[in-house]
């Protein structure tokens, strides 16, 4: 039992203190103290023995009193004494400012640690009074100043006590701690070899900073030894048990992980409030999923430590776990807390990657990618920064630079599946080749790895091959993403499946017999959801292949099973529109509807159906129901309703100028609309084109035309045959016939496998006004064998006939073989005009009977002239062969003649040569005031027509817009889905488009056919009045009344063509060639 | 089953060729290939090596349809201008001329006693039969008018008809139309029995099995082939895979195979076994307009041969085995 005397005043005695039975209250032992006038050295024994039993009050009480002037005074010579007292104090005070701690908030605990480092400073600034010189003093002032991190102050301080005596132990270990802090580990090293070699006993912590200063120096075997030999020495100092436990984890294996866990275990008991221990155990913990005990763990390290380093770590260790947890709010201010403890990210940077990773999640991009951007600072090759950075880009809408990075990441990490995934989809918008570089290595990668591919790599890999139209390929791809299962039974045993179903239920894209009646026999009918897009994209890749019955079957099991699944809906509809099964394609997007019914696709795909069905109203009803179901924003929708303009400003027969310039405008307004939005859509250019090119600007109109079609060549995806077509049309306007004709036959070659009987027939328009009459004819009986059904082309094939014999007969000379041509011609003609007349009474077509008659007449007069012509041609042939031959025998007797009988000839053709004079003049009065009449009517005759064939070209091309208004829709909404869908519904329904245009077109074609065929009854109405005038007044002979009527049919006919242009300027010059026809040939001509 | 190119003629017409059958063999000849075009002329061919053997005119406009009498004796040629020819195959004698205004005259064929020529009427939405011994009109099967619809009601041109078969024992008679239904007549009785529903789209080809009197296939601008069960009203099959108007359909004299020609270029052999194509021939640059299997019997016929002729002018032709 320690016991100290204090002797007692002016006797022998002393008092026995026994130092473990130390009063509670100070008081009593300062009053012995004062009043034996005890030696200071007993304070301080007293004091420290009060420190020692944790009675820190008691401490300071007995120090402050033995450090009050009135004991400086009298103990004035008692110097060391009292720097020993004034020293304790401030190492006390130092230590208070060093541990100021916990629970209370960062200022005051910052104030406190202030006035502590103050009061500190103060004690050793009195000592320091009392004797300068005094090493402990500094070896105090130095630990001051390490404690307030002023270590180069500390240094000198330290080196002031060394100079003096170089083995004075506290200096030592003071200065190697300084060392120590500025990095200088070897020094420090040196230092504490030193004080150990000049104090062998000292305590474990020399061996231990010993331990720490190889372990920076990367000594670690020295290091653990030195750990060891502190611990043997203590076996309870809990900073070699740490030091230790983290060398035995940080090697990560589980050998030494367990060790390791169990020297912090024990560090934890022998003393539960070291940080370390519990941030390592927290960790611990934190792998083991322990959450509770990380947070209780956490939470007393952050209560004991004050040392930024060590709260950044218990502070990350919290927020990891509410992170792993899912609570990203809290661990997401953890992480902000622990980022603040740290000065530099180098130190720790762990925290700034879980605060990159939190609010990446809670969508604070910004942040998120300034936090990973300083891990890669420190790391930058770590590839899991790299992919953040990535993705987060992505998010910001940098797809460039969110490529960079992950291509970095993929170069640097060649062997992660996952990176190359992420860059796949990263590059499937921009670059389909390079993602589906990407997605195959990573489908390699994962295989090599014995891992089992995800459906979804497949099936984007599937995707890019259909995108890249490598058919085969995808179809392998999407097959083994499926799999076994019900659809190889559906696919492959087709024969079964049709010999249980052989009845006609297999067109009714509805009927889910099928697979009831598979079900029933035994068949297991099951598709996983993972599977099901899969087996979309299956079913797309099929009707690419046109195998359209087994895409059927597989649209239906996905619907049989999923009957929500719009887009299949959507799919059959298409592909029973595509086989014009009207009705049924309507039931199926109803059908679509009821699922979801402001589907924007399926609306609109009805308005389309509804506007193949004539059902104008409707159609326009849905589109804008359509529209609205987007906002406005769906441009198939407004295109839709642009087209529904166009339409309804061409469509009515009886054209009423107001209302086409009212619909023009709406419709140019709704393509502008569009162009706004999307600045580079095709269709809504086109539409605006084919507004302008109506209006009459064709240079505007063809400069669009122009760039849309090279626009649209680039991509394989965009089909846009009505481009072609309106850019023909332009040529045609503007009188380029050779370039239409090319125009239009590529046209028809590229889209419609030679098809298409409208094109065929603007084909024969464009022949007909370049006056090339048999590629004219040729070209409609192509058309007529296509489109048997479609009588105004065989009219239009007599026209062209009667057009041929017609400008034949005119000519000026002739071979017996053109004539003779000309007579098969015409009685083709006849024959055509006669059937179509007796067609009529059938009502096949709605030809007027009395106009075919008309023709037929005229061409049976034609006739009969021809073969006139044709006799007088083949006996001219002869005669001049026989001329030649006699000529210089009989030269003279010929002359004579043949003088005599041109002289009878002579007086013949002038009577005749009267008469067609006057039937030419009255001819050109008549036309006169027909065409008065038509300027009258609604535009000037001439200028009319031309307008005409422009609407009619602009209907078609109209019509193709709209087609293209879909398509590109089709996009729009596909995007949000799969991209292949996408691209595949886009491919079908241009094509159900197109049907549906040249149906429309067709009906568009036949109205104005009838149009036309109105108004030359108008006119030849107006003609035959006229006719009977001049009959009357006249009274000419009968003949020439017949033909004055032949001039006027002619005239006729050509307006019977879908557009010619020229018909007044024609007859005219006809009659102008049979007025000087005569003059010319007077001789000649009927000479012989 | 296998489809062999064996030799083609380009240029065999001026223009493009629209219609080809074959001429069963007679007693001192084999089997000629007749082939009909829009340059107005009938051409036949002599297989294998396609050497042309005469050429026929007296068409106006184009050459839509040609069809030749089981016994190989005689043919029968039509045009635009809805005449019909018939000629003597071996002298090109001209035998009948046959015309049935309004009707224009689309597909045509011989039944197989070749007692009856029946004619594809068009829009007269009618068959008109001709018998071969008079050349006089015997019947006309019309497609009774959908109930409730004026006769004025221009729907009736839907039921314009372009495509006519004989069933093997000709006492059924189909034909296809351009709104996509087949009509099945009952010929002695000369009733019309039921239409077949499947395609929405013209039908611009018939044939039936030579094996099995009930199995129809259609050919249809809907890009199909259909099988029907003509008796039981039945679809029994949709086969799909051209890319185009598919324009004609003839079914291998053994019953096996089908071969299509479309629009998209190609002609394609069918496996009925698998109902799918197992053969594609991409030979010819334009439309195919017609295809035929090449009868058996006759001398110096070694081995089945299927004809093929096309917008591109050629001819081309196939040994199948």
């Amino acid at each position: 039992m320690a016991c100290v005397y204090i002797p007692v005043q002016n006797s022998e005695e002393e008092v026995r203190v026994a130092l473990d039975q130390l009063p509670r209250d100070a008081s009593d032992i300062l009053d012995i103290l004062k009043a034996e006038q005890a030696p200071l050295d007993l304070w301080l024994i007293i004091a420290r023995e009060y420190f020692k039993q944790g009675k820190i009050e008691q401490f300071r009480q007995i120090l402050e009193e033995g450090s009050s002037p009135e004991i400086d005074e009298y103990y004035a010579e008692v110097r060391y004494e009292r720097i020993a007292i004034l020293n304790a104090l401030g190492a006390y005070y130092t230590y208070l400012g060093k541990i100021e701690t916990k629970n209370r908030k960062i200022e005051t605990k910052h104030r406190e640690k202030e006035e502590h480092f103050i009061m500190a400073t103060q004690y050793y600034n009195k000592a320091s009074r009392i004797d300068v010189h005094e090493p402990s003093t500094w070896v105090g002032k130095g630990q001051l100043l390490l404690a307030k991190g002023e270590v180069e102050q500390a240094s000198s301080a330290f080196k002031i006590v060394l100079d003096a005596d170089r083995d004075n132990v506290p200096a030592l270990l003071g200065q190697a701690c300084a060392e120590f802090n500025r990095g200088r580990f070897s020094d420090s090293l040196e230092l504490y070899k030193r004080a150990l070699q000049v104090y062998p006993d000292c305590p474990g912590a020399v061996r231990l900073g010993i331990g720490l200063c190889r372990y920076k120096l990367g000594q670690f075997d020295n290091a653990r030894l030195a750990f060891q030999r502190a611990l043997q020495l203590d076996p309870e100092n809990v900073e070699a048990l740490v030091a230790l436990a983290i060398m035995d984890l940080h090697p990560n294996e589980a050998s030494g992980i367990r060790k390791g866990m169990q020297k912090m275990q024990r560090a934890f008991e022998i003393y539960p409030y070291c940080a370390m221990a519990l941030n390592y155990l927290a960790n611990h913990f934190f792998f083991t999923g322990q959450h509770f005990l990380v947070e209780q763990l956490t939470e007393t390290a952050l209560a004991v430590t004050n040392h930024g380093p060590t709260k950044s770590h218990s502070y990350y260790n919290l927020a990891r776990s509410y992170h792993s947890k899912g609570d990203y709010e809290k661990s997401g201010i953890y992480y902000m807390a622990s980022v603040k403890e740290i000065n530099k990210p180098h130190e720790f940077i762990f925290p700034y990657y879980g605060l990159g990773q939190v609010q990446l999640k809670l969508g604070d991009f910004r942040s998120a990618l300034s936090n990973f951007e300083k891990v890669l600072e420190i790391y930058p090759d770590n590839c899991e920064t790299l992919k953040s950075l990535g993705h987060i880009y992505v998010q910001l809408g940098q797809i460039e630079k969110s490529q960079e990075f992950m291509k970095k990441a993929a170069k640097i990490d060649a062997r992660d599946a996952e990176v190359f995934t992420d860059l796949g989809e990263l590059l499937i918008s921009s670059d389909t080749s390079a993602a589906l570089e990407a997605f195959k290595t990573a489908r390699t990668l994962m295989k090599k790895g014995g891992q089992e591919v995800p459906i979804e790599v497949l099936n984007n890999i599937g995707v890019l091959h259909f995108e890249k139209e490598e058919f085969e390929l995808a179809q392998q791809v999407f097959m083994e993403a499926l799999g076994d299962g019900i659809w190889l039974t559906l696919l492959d045993n087709k024969v079964n499946i049709y010999d249980i179903d052989a009845s006609a239920s297999i067109l009714q894209y509805k009927d889910m017999q099928l697979f009831r009646l598979l079900e029933e026999g035994g068949h297991s009918v099951e598709l996983p959801w993972n599977k099901v897009t899969v087996l979309f994209n299956l079913a797309r890749l099929l009707e690419q292949f046109n195998n359209t019955e087994a895409a059927s079957i597989l649209f239906r099991v996905i619907l049989f099973k999923y009957p929500d699944y719009i887009d299949a809906y959507l799919r059959l509809a298409a592909i029973s529109k595509a086989r014009n099964n009207l009705q049924l394609s309507i039931e199926l997007v109803n059908e679509a509807l009821k699922v979801n019914g402001k589907y924007p696709t399926a609306l609109s795909m009805l308005g389309d159906l509804e506007l193949k069905n004539d059902d104008w109203v409707k159609a326009k009803e849905t589109f804008r129901a359509a529209s609205d179901a987007t906002d406005g924003k769906d441009s198939y929708a407004t295109l839709s309703l642009g087209n529904w303009n166009y339409y309804a400003a061409l469509r009515n027969e009886k054209r009423a100028p107001k209302l086409e310039a009212t619909h023009l405008e709406k419709a140019k307004e709704l393509y502008t609309r569009v162009l706004i939005q999307h600045t580079s859509n095709l269709y809504a250019a086109n539409g605006a084109g084919v507004v302008l090119a109506e209006k009459g600007h064709f240079d505007v109109s063809k400069d669009i035309f122009t760039q849309v079609q090279e626009a649209a060549s680039g991509s394989v995806f965009v089909q846009m045959a009505d481009v072609w077509i309106n850019l023909a049309h332009v040529y045609f306007a503007q009188g380029n016939f050779a370039l239409a004709v090319k125009m239009y036959q590529n046209c028809l070659r590229k889209f419609y496998h030679n098809t298409d009987a409208q094109i065929l027939l603007y084909l024969a328009r464009t022949h007909y006004e370049a006056e090339q009459w048999q590629d004219c004819k040729k070209t409609l009986l192509r058309a007529i064998h296509l489109a048997p059904s479609n009588y105004t082309l065989r009219f239009d094939a007599g026209v062209a006939m009667q057009k041929f014999s017609a400008s034949t007969l005119q000519k000026t000379k002739r071979t017996a073989d053109e004539v003779r041509s000309t007579v098969a011609e015409l009685e083709n003609a006849v024959r055509v005009f006669s059937q179509l007349s007796a067609g009529s009474n059938l009502h096949l077509h709605g030809f007027d009977e009395k106009k075919i008659n008309t023709h037929v007449e005229y061409c049976k007069h034609l006739l009969e002239a021809a073969k006139v012509h044709r006799e007088a041609a083949e006996r001219e042939e002869q005669q001049n062969r026989q001329r030649q031959e006699a000529a210089r025998q009989v030269a003279l007797a010929e002359e004579a003649r043949r003088k005599a009988e041109e002289q009878k000839k002579y007086l013949l053709e002038k009577r005749k040569q009267e008469d067609e004079q006057k039937r030419v003049r009255q001819l050109e009065e008549n036309f006169e005031r027909v065409k008065e009449q038509w300027k009258s009517s609604t535009s000037a005759s001439k200028r009319r027509e031309r307008p005409e064939n422009d609407e009619e070209e602009g209907g078609h091309s109209e019509k193709r817009r709209r087609k293209s208004g879909k398509r590109k829709k089709k996009d729009k909404s596909s995007r949000s889905r799969y991209e292949t869908q996408e691209e595949a519904d886009t491919m079908d329904d241009q094509d159900e488009l197109e049907d549906e245009d040249a149906r429309e077109t067709t009906h568009q074609m036949d109205d104005q056919d009838d149009a036309a065929g109105e108004n030359a009854q108008d006119l030849l109405a107006a003609a035959g009045l006229e006719d009977s005038d001049a009959e009357d007044e006249m009274a000419v002979p009968s003949s020439a009344a017949v033909r004055r009527r032949q001039a006027l049919s002619e005239s006729d006919d050509d307006e019977q063509l879908p557009n010619s242009i020229r018909d007044n300027t024609d007859s005219d010059g006809e009659v102008r060639d049979d007025n000087d026809k005569p003059d010319e040939d007077a001789g000649l001509d009927d000479g012989c | 089953m296998k489809l062999a190119g064996l030799k083609s003629a380009e240029n065999a017409h001026d223009e493009s060729v629209w219609a080809a059958t074959w001429v069963p063999a007679t007693d001192n000849r084999p089997a000629l290939l007749l082939t009909g075009s829009l340059d107005e002329t009938v051409k036949l061919w002599r297989a294998d090596e396609l050497d042309l053997e005469r050429i026929n005119i007296g068409h106006c406009l184009g050459v839509v349809s040609v069809a030749a009498h089981p016994s190989g004796v005689i043919a029968a040629s039509a045009s635009l201008d809805s005449f019909v020819r018939v000629f003597d195959v071996d002298t090109n004698a001209s035998i009948a001329t046959l015309e049935a205004p309004p009707s224009e005259v689309w597909q045509m064929q011989f039944d197989p006693k070749g007692t009856t020529l029946a004619v594809a009427g068009g829009g007269s939405a009618s068959v008109k039969l001709w018998d071969t011994a008079t050349w006089k009109l015997i019947a006309s099967l019309s497609i009774p008018r959908p109930e409730g619809s004026k006769p004025s009601d221009k729907s009736n041109s839907k039921k314009f008809v372009l495509s006519v078969a004989w069933c093997p024992h000709g006492r059924r008679l189909a034909c296809g139309s351009m709104d996509g239904t087949i009509s099945v007549f009952d010929v002695a009785r000369a009733k019309f029995l039921h239409h077949l529903e499947g395609h929405s789209m013209p039908v611009r080809s018939l044939v039936y099995s030579p094996i099995d009197a009930r199995v129809l296939f259609s050919s249809s601008d809907d890009t199909h082939v259909h099988m029907y069960d003509a008796e039981g009203k039945s679809l029994v099959g949709a086969m799909s895979g051209h890319t185009s108007w598919v324009l004609s359909v003839d079914a291998s004299p053994d019953g096996t195979a089908i071969a299509t020609g479309s629009s998209d270029r190609t002609v394609r052999l069918w496996d009925l076994s698998m109902r799918a194509a197992v053969q594609t021939m991409s030979n010819h640059t334009d439309q195919v307009w017609g295809v035929s299997f090449r009868p058996l019997g006759g001398n110096g016929s070694q081995g089945g041969r299927l004809a093929s002729v096309s917008d591109d002018k050629s001819i081309s032709l196939y040994g199948y085995s």
